[in-house]
């Protein structure tokens, strides 16, 4: 029966010396460096402990220890984020997902007609695609009676999971933590809507056992019944934008409990399994197409996502900059020689991809002729590719513009050891993305900050990537970066679309959200953890 | 005027790894791609139909290999050739090179007996012999140049930039003739939307040896001379040793005495 209060289970665990453990700072630091850093390279992570439990057993345990001894937890996946959420900046216990990558099994629902993979959340993207890719599962994957392995591997084309967040190195924990999300969030959104189920370790050392659709909020409350007491939990009023958003949590009044979670930055519990759905991997036309003003392939994007039977997978844009950076690297980068086959004229290029079958092909042929000469543009100068193998080859073009930007960021830090990069992540409305590109050039084209634009415009995200030459600059580019928060918002959308809040743009939170719905976040945390116990300072500061 | 291109599908290279226990490839999640080489004699024969429009060029592309060779052809197709034949018959398994190039050279003679060049890869990335090739043209009686870089029609003649250790070669031979082609300025070419399109419109045939009429002795395991004892992997090569050169006079020292240990020189 649907409900709003959730009683959580009293489950056994391990005894506390048999977790593996690093225990010291020295000893972390010594040897485990890299588990107080993730890709934010935000410094100032220590800890006094590394632990790396194997199952839900000993994750109870760690919490029951933790909390006895008033230590904070920073939960630890791949540390692929880079808004610093796995940092511990202050101190305590890091608990690692690296022994926590096992496949439980799979089964099929039968009223959604889909299949769902059970997992612990330390397997990453990547090797959740290469199980499924290869049908690794043998009889005892079998949730239920019913043999489901077999039947699954009998699915000719076979499954995916279908969200992408470019990096797939990403634990599967860490992405649901985050609502990770990636070019085809355009059309599968971000994590939230795959995942099932989750089981997550509540601040009592208990078990939330949550089954998407079970606990809806009943007037903006969930009540969650511990062995200790009720926790009532007010879903914070704020409106979340209608853009794609990874910024705060998720509060909508008649929301389900697992969305609370999925999102939350590992504010409110520790997740010790993942129920995932699954979809029939699609026959997909990949494609690049060139433009000669940015005008023309912003056209080009509204009518393409206005046509919904071409039902396209993702869209990816790269401006003018991010064209010269590819064509600078050409002669040195092999995997960009087919950037020579481009027209001289072109400013910038739109990715994307549609689902077709032999009898749509000519159809979608068409179609897209058309639009492409009405952007002045056509199909034959542009690029196909139908297997995975020529994929690939758009996928490593795809990537070298951020590498390439990291490069020449490296090279500059010689000089200036903080300087870094700013990146943006900020969504808009579809009606505001012409606003959102010709406010970001405008502002940017008032400087001489050089900097670069690319990424998922079909849902009107693109990132910003601000290259400073020297301290001033990167002061400079902070600045912008505000001003460009704050006309996000302005535009309907959110101040991160998809990497979410963590330790470095708290203030971000704020100009979207202000003070209150910042608090109203708070009070739900002090609720469900009322000492701080995991995620410190992630999404806001804590305050005990 | 005709030109025939023969390609091979191979493993994509990189990623194939030797089971050091069982000594045989590691098959599972490696995909199969068109042979590079393969493509820029492919590439090659493109630029020859484009910019010789008076010799009204026609692109066969020739394949021996399982069912699954047809992806390896789409791609030709896609790329350009104007037809393909797969020929696919268990009765060719396990042929060697030997035995490849018969069932190849029987092809070309019963499909495209008018030729006038074939283009081939200098060889395969997955066995490396580049054999085939040459044993097609010795069967065939036509002259052969290898290691072509850049294709020209000269007067009825074919003219090939060819490499050679310590540069470069201008050769060329009377048609009917055989090139193979290394990289020169070809690139693994992404298609456009219209030549993905146009290519599943273009015949691609799958025969088998009865069809095109070769001998199944001549052809297979048991026609084939050569057997492959072993795969294995060559050893890893092991990472160099860096010398700081922070300070150039250490560095020196340190580069001598690495010299010298190590018997590059005496002292």
């Amino acid at each position: 029966m649907v409900s709003n209060i959730i009683i959580s289970q009293k489950e056994d665990c391990s005894p506390f010396e048999d977790v593996r453990a690093i225990k010291g700072e020295e000893a972390i630091l010594s040897t485990h460096q890299d588990y107080c850093i993730d890709e934010s390279k935000l410094a100032g992570g220590y800890a006094d402990w590394l632990f790396f439990p194997k199952n839900e057993r000993d994750i109870i345990s760690i919490v029951n220890k933790m909390k006895e001894d008033k230590t904070p937890i920073t939960i630890s996946g791949a540390r692929t984020g880079i808004v610093g959420s796995a940092v511990p900046t202050c101190g305590g216990a890091i608990l690692s997902f690296d022994d926590m990558k096992q496949v439980k099994g799979i089964s099929y629902d039968k009223d959604t007609q889909k299949y769902f993979v059970r997992i612990q959340p330390g397997l990453t993207l990547e090797e959740l695609a290469d199980i499924l890719k290869y049908k690794r599962f043998s009889q005892e994957h079998n949730l239920d009676e019913e043999d489901w392995v077999q039947a699954f591997k009998k699915v000719e084309r076979g499954h995916i999971f279908p969200v992408d967040p470019t990096e797939m190195t990403a634990a599967v924990g860490g992405s649901i933590a985050a609502n990770a999300s990636g070019g085809r969030s355009f059309k599968y959104g971000a994590m939230r809507p795959w995942v099932k189920h989750l089981r997550v370790v509540i601040e009592s050392g208990e078990v939330l056992d949550i089954e998407r659709g079970q606990y809806i909020a009943v007037n903006s409350k969930f009540i969650i019944k511990t062995s200790e007491k009720d926790i009532e939990i007010d879903i914070p009023t704020y409106k979340m934008p209608e853009a794609k958003n990874a910024a705060g949590l998720y509060a909508k009044p008649d929301m389900d409990l697992v969305d609370l979670f999925i999102g939350s930055e590992g504010i409110l519990g520790i997740i010790t399994e993942v129920d995932l759905w699954l979809i029939e991997k699609p026959e997909v036309l990949t494609n690049a197409l060139f433009f000669k003003t940015e005008e023309d392939a912003i056209n080009f994007v509204k009518k393409l996502r206005s046509i919904e039977n071409l039902d396209i997978e993702y869209i990816e844009f790269f401006d003018k900059n991010a064209f010269n950076l590819l064509r600078s690297r050409r002669k040195t980068n092999p995997e960009l020689a087919n950037i020579d086959t481009i027209p001289e004229d072109t400013t910038t290029a739109i990715f994307f991809e549609i689902p077709f079958s032999d009898d749509t092909f000519e159809e979608i042929f068409v179609t897209l002729d058309e639009i492409a000469t009405e952007s002045n543009t056509s199909v034959d100068s542009g690029w196909s590719a139908l297997d995975d193998n020529e994929r690939d080859k758009f996928r490593k073009i795809r990537h070298a513009v951020p590498e390439i930007v990291n490069s020449i960021i490296s090279k500059r830090k010689a000089t200036y050891p903080n300087l870094h990069k700013l990146g943006t992540d900020m969504s808009v409305t579809d009606n505001h993305l012409q606003d959102i590109m010709t406010f970001y050039h405008q502002t940017l084209k008032e400087t001489t900050l050089e900097y670069v634009i690319w990424g998922h415009i079909g849902d009107n995200h693109v990132h910003v990537n601000i290259l400073p030459k020297n301290m001033e600059e990167l002061d400079l580019g902070k600045q912008l970066y505000k001003e460009f928060a704050k006309k996000a918002v302005e535009y309907g959308g959110s101040v991160s679309a998809e990497h979410g809040i963590g330790k470095i743009k708290h203030e971000y939170l704020e100009i979207m959200y202000g003070e209150e719905g910042v608090e109203q976040m708070r009070s739900v945390k002090r609720k469900l953890d009322p000492e701080g116990l995991f995620n410190r300072d992630n999404v806001f500061s804590f305050t005990g | 005027m005709k030109i025939v291109v023969l390609v091979k599908q191979v493993p994509e290279a990189d990623k194939v790894a030797v089971d050091p226990e069982t000594g045989t490839l590691i098959r599972e999640g490696i995909t199969s791609i068109l042979n590079p080489y393969c493509e820029y004699a492919l590439d090659e024969a493109v630029k020859l139909k484009n910019t010789h429009p008076e010799e009204n060029i026609e692109i066969i592309t020739i394949s021996m290999g399982p069912p699954q060779t047809k992806m390896a052809l789409l791609r030709c197709l896609e790329l350009g050739a104007d037809k393909a034949y797969l020929l696919s018959d268990r009765k060719f398994a396990g042929s060697d090179v030997w035995a490849t190039s018969t069932a190849l050279k029987e092809g070309v003679v019963n499909l495209e007996p008018e030729f006038d060049l074939i283009l081939a890869g200098k060889q395969a990335i997955d066995g490396d012999t580049a054999q085939v090739p040459a044993e097609i043209a010795e069967q065939l009686g036509v002259p052969q140049i290898t290691y072509g870089v850049k294709v020209q029609i000269v007067d009825k003649k074919v003219e090939v930039k060819r490499e050679i250790e310590t540069g470069y070669q201008i050769v060329s031979a009377r048609m009917p003739a055989l090139v193979t082609m290394s990289k020169g300025s070809n690139i693994r070419r992404i298609p456009s939307m219209k030549e993905v399109l146009n290519a599943r419109k273009k015949p691609l045939e799958v025969l088998t040896a009865d069809d095109i009429g070769i001998d199944e002795n001549k052809v297979g395991l048991k026609a084939s001379p050569t057997q492959v004892a072993r795969i294995f992997a060559p050893p890893e090569k092991v990472g160099g040793e860096i010398i700081d050169g922070s300070d150039h006079i250490v560095a020196a020292k340190n580069l001598l005495e690495f010299l010298i240990v190590n018997n590059y020189i005496k002292e």
